[in-house]
């Protein structure tokens, strides 16, 4: 799921950095190791170029639109008026000007458009699409809620100004907006570039045609197709000052008129049409009876001694059996509370011993299902056992029918609205996914050390520095307070940083003290790093309980910079035991 | 025929990774996936490993599938082109293979070498917890983009139940060349649709020219007997994989009998405990309690409605969930938006397949809350256990760490 989001980005952006999983250890989580790849920068990078693009769109529109369309078009205009790069300077001037456009072209379309100021419309707008169908729609159907506010003609250039310079303040702000929050202020060029590309690549495609199947009907444009070719004709020249001229213009100003391409939307509706139809379709009851008495012949020339339950299904019992569990468990929580009436008291009671009774139930299915598996085992030949090898793809077996199992071609809608949902829901899922991940880690981790310890225990020297890391490896781990504002709050509750226990194991042998005190410290200076220049000395130990919060970045940079470090830390432990020992 | 089967196939259990395309792993390969699902008949296991024979075999194997398992249904859900924004509801647990076994044979070290790994561990451990919250650093940014875009192109999208573009359809206006690529994905998905609808339609044709295929099949068959070949124990066709997934499975039933076992044991004693309070409760209250009918009566509905819940929570019991498994498509509906959308019919939308966030929020603030508690149930455990060990422990003295 996760992934999915991700390799999205991925493909918007292109380049990626993957930081590579380096968790050989029996983690073995789920593939958080490889989706870190968004890094903000990137995504970033992606709305900028987003907008940046939309900008160049916007531009073409703003010099088709109508001069009474305000603050569009003066925004068109006015990010060649603001925009840093030399070229745009020349630019506001023609607009300004009803000259028939020297050399930068869209200034052309503008002109002409203020000549005619009369009919900002269809014709008009036609003029300039590029051989992009995108234009064409996107730009005629921004034209349909601004032709209510069509006021008049009224092209004048003044007005235009007056709009374009307070436009431009607004555009101003807004790009700064857009850069401040980006926090990367990103050079125009390659936004130009981008806008260029894009306009070179919009040209000599096919578009004419669908410019003119871009006729909107719903636009009721009295255009005519005779535009077309003008724009055409016109492209080649408009690109280089078209790029130029591309300046970043959000989506945010323009994402509301944008509009898809015809194509695609008539795929689109297609695609939702028969996806309905598909959804709904239903085997004709002939069919259904032929496949049934086929299926059944084929069934009986199946081999007696197959095992009753096939693998998926016994899976499958496995996991309804598991989904009961849950359930029982939450009802079982659900009940747990105590009651002041003697009727709840009672229905309580009730409905534990029905739960019980269900537990049992579970209990014995699930028997049922184990000797089902062990003899499915039994089937195997000896050369079991080998089996942790090339192909897990009995496992990817196991997840894959779980989660495929939606109707054909269903494809809800999820909806949220506020961003903070999103947000939240994001974060919850995220929290969820760390804390199973936690508890398997911590069951097996368990299972693990604690025996270690255990068959240590008799004679042999207390190993204070083991056990020390094994508590904190143990009983670690807080969950940091789950509100889903946030789960991972600014300040994490460093759960190493808390629970390092403050133990001093008091040793017999004198001279360990201070070579297990150095431990100490240096064991805690690999913890913390701040504290990686502590001297020997039990002071920093003592006063671990500074709220000394650091991220795991700082945690981790003493490591990165000396990945030797547990070597080097346990060769020395090493040493130290043995003479402790 | 066995390519066209392992291709098919492949896609739908493996997520499409990709291996080596020798014709013997490919027909392996059929076969496990075949046994997984049940498929029983012992001449298809013993068609040869390079292909040559065994088309009919084949075609009453595929058959079969396409019914079993709705092979078509799940490759047409699985090629879905992605259009919107996805994120996906279910949470459904990463049954994560045993893949880690091996692993910790490793640590079975020499008791020495133990410091190490603990070390490592916890060094590991931090490593993990930095990549969470990049992850989730990450995630948030990616979020609020998402948010922002579709806020921004709200609006547009002439599907009115969605109303904003995706993060792709924004994208292909900006990029002619994406644009075109998912045109034709779209298109080539239209076709196949369209495709499918007509196979419904020639359905019943197809079961029976199977049916025959059947009967050539089984007059072939008559020559040697069935019985002999089941007797052998040989029908598997990759013993790695079934066995892998059959040892999985047996791990699988061996946890969660243990949790039911914890549950189960859980009950009883709330039980016996809620038991004992209520007799005492009863006995200390016999002067209060209405009279002799009245009480059997509230008794009685009492458990009727007891019983009504029972019988609920059994039949979810016995259940398949069907949750929401797969990605829905992100959609930005902002309340106050919410005049605008009342003139285009919302109701048009199938209110199943509409799921809102703050529904799958709180549900995920459950299971939060669940995992925390069971998470800190087992650090306890594990407190108490290194107790006793530190009692053990001679000449030390453990100060445990003081409760922020």
């Amino acid at each position: 799921m996760l992934e999915d989001n991700l390799t999205l980005c991925r493909a918007l952006l292109g380049d990626w950095k993957v930081q590579a999983p380096e968790n050989p250890a029996p983690e073995g989580g789920p593939k958080n190791a490889q989706e870190h790849e968004p890094s903000p920068k990137e995504l970033e990078e992606l709305e900028l170029l987003n907008r940046a693009l939309e900008k160049a769109l916007r531009v073409r529109k703003s010099t088709l639109q109508s001069p009474t369309e305000g603050v569009g078009t003066a925004k068109g205009e006015t990010l060649a008026v603001k925009k840093p790069a030399t070229s745009a300077a020349t630019t506001p001037q023609p607009p300004l000007s009803k000259e028939s456009g020297p050399t930068p072209v869209p200034v052309a379309p503008v002109c002409k458009k203020a000549a005619s100021s009369k009919k900002p419309s269809a014709h008009m707008l036609r003029a300039p699409y590029r051989t992009d169908p995108v234009r064409a729609p996107s730009s005629r159907s921004s034209r349909a809620p601004k032709a209510a506010g069509k006021n008049s003609a009224k092209g004048a250039a003044p007005h235009r100004v007056r709009k374009t310079l307070s436009a431009a303040s607004v555009c101003q702000s807004e790009c700064c907006a857009a850069a401040k929050l980006s926090g990367a202020p990103r050079p125009p060029r390659p936004q130009q570039q981008s806008a260029a590309s894009f306009d070179r690549s919009a040209n000599g495609q096919n578009l004419g045609a669908a410019i003119q199947q871009g006729a909107d009907p719903e636009n009721d444009c009295p255009g005519s197709p005779a535009e077309t070719p003008v724009a055409q004709s016109r492209t080649a020249g408009e690109v280089p000052a078209r790029s130029a001229m591309a300046r970043t213009f959000t989506l945010q100003e323009k994402g509301s008129v944008l509009r898809l391409p015809l194509a695609y939307r008539k795929a689109y509706s297609r695609n939702g049409r028969l996806g309905e139809k598909c959804h709904l379709s239903q085997s004709s009851p002939t069919a259904a009876a032929a496949q049934n008495g086929f299926l059944e012949r084929v069934q009986a020339t199946f081999c007696s001694s197959a095992p009753a339950l096939s693998p998926a299904e016994l899976e499958e019992q496995v996991t309804v059996l598991r989904d009961a569990h849950s359930l029982l468990s939450q009802s079982l929580e659900a009940e747990s509370t105590g009651h002041s009436a003697w009727e709840r008291e009672y229905e309580c009671l009730l409905t534990l011993e029905g739960l019980q009774d269900a537990a049992a139930q579970c209990l014995h299915k699930l028997q049922l299902l184990r000797t089902a598996a062990a003899a499915q085992m039994a089937l195997q030949p000896a050369a079991c056992g080998s089996g942790a090898g090339p192909s897990p793809a009995g496992c990817t077996l196991l997840r894959g029918r779980r989660c495929g199992q939606m109707g054909v071609l269903a494809r809800p809608l999820l909806f949220y609205s506020t961003g903070r949902e999103l947000r939240d829901m994001a974060a919850l899922k995220l929290r969820v996914a760390m804390l199973r991940q936690k508890i398997n880690i911590q069951k097996v981790s368990r299972a693990e050390l604690l025996s270690i310890l255990e068959s240590r225990r008799p004679g042999e020297p207390p190993p204070s520095l083991l056990y020390r890391a094994v508590y904190t490896q143990l009983c670690e781990g807080d969950a940091p307070s789950g509100a889903a504002s946030s789960p991972f709050p600014a300040a994490p509750p460093q759960p190493n940083v808390d629970s390092l226990p403050t133990r001093r194991p008091f040793q017999g042998s004198p001279g360990a003290v201070p070579a297990s005190a150095t431990r100490h410290c240096v064991f805690r200076g690999w913890k913390n790093g701040a504290w990686s220049n502590s001297s020997v000395a039990a002071s920093p130990w003592m006063s671990r309980e500074s709220p000394n919060c650091l991220s795991p970045s700082d945690t981790l940079q003493p490591l990165d910079r000396t990945p030797m470090c547990p070597g080097a830390l346990t060769a020395g432990t090493h040493s130290r035991a043995e003479c402790s020992a | 025929m066995w390519r066209l089967l392992y291709s098919l196939l492949k896609q739908s259990h493996d997520r499409g990774r990709t291996e080596s395309d020798t014709i013997g792993t490919q027909i392996k390969f059929v076969k496990s996936v075949l046994w997984y699902h049940g498929y029983g008949r012992p001449a298809f296991y013993q068609l040869p490993s390079d292909g040559s024979q065994g088309s009919r075999e084949l075609l009453l194997a595929f058959s079969w599938l396409l019914n079993r398992i709705s092979l078509l249904e799940q490759l047409l859900t699985a090629n879905r082109v992605k259009i919107g924004d996805e994120a996906s509801v279910c949470m459904c647990e990463d049954n994560l293979c045993n893949s880690w076994q091996g692993r910790t044979e490793t640590a079975s070290n020499p008791c020495v070498k133990r410091e190490v790994d603990v070390r490592y561990l916890q060094w590991l451990n931090g490593r993990l917890w930095f990549q969470w919250r990049t992850l989730h650093v990450d995630q948030q940014e990616q979020c609020k983009l998402l948010h922002k875009i579709h806020s921004y192109t709200s609006g547009s999208h002439m599907d009115q139940t969605i109303g904003h573009f995706s993060v792709t359809e924004t994208d292909l206006i900006r990029e002619p060349d994406s644009y075109k690529q998912l045109l034709q994905l779209l298109e080539s998905e239209n076709s196949r649709l369209e495709a499918f609808l007509e196979w419904k339609e020639l359905e019943p044709v197809y079961w029976q020219w199977m049916e025959t295929v059947l009967d050539t099949l089984a007059e072939d068959a008559n020559t040697y007997k069935p019985q002999d070949v089941c007797k052998e124990k040989n029908p598997l066709p990759n013993a790695n994989l079934c066995c892998h997934s059959a040892s999985n499975i047996i791990g699988e039933i061996d946890t969660l009998t243990k949790d039911l076992v914890t549950l189960h044991d859980e009950l009883h004693e709330l039980v016996t405990c809620k038991k004992s309070v209520w007799y005492e409760k009863i006995a200390a209250r016999e002067s209060t309690l209405p009279d002799e009918r009245e009480f059997c009566a509230a008794v009685r509905t009492i458990t009727e409605a007891v019983e009504l819940k029972l019988s609920a929570l059994k039949y979810h019991c016995a259940r398949k969930k069907s949750g929401m498994h797969g990605p829905c498509r992100l959609v930005f509906k902002d309340k106050r938006a919410r005049k605008t959308s009342c003139l285009s019919s919302v109701s048009k939308e199938p209110i199943s397949s509409a799921v809102h966030a703050s529904e799958v929020i709180s549900d995920l603030r459950m299971k939060e809350a669940t995992l925390e508690r069971e998470l800190k149930r087992l650090q306890e455990e594990c407190r108490h256990k290194l107790d006793e060990i530190a009692e053990g422990l001679v000449g030390v003295i453990c100060i445990p760490p003081m409760k922020r």
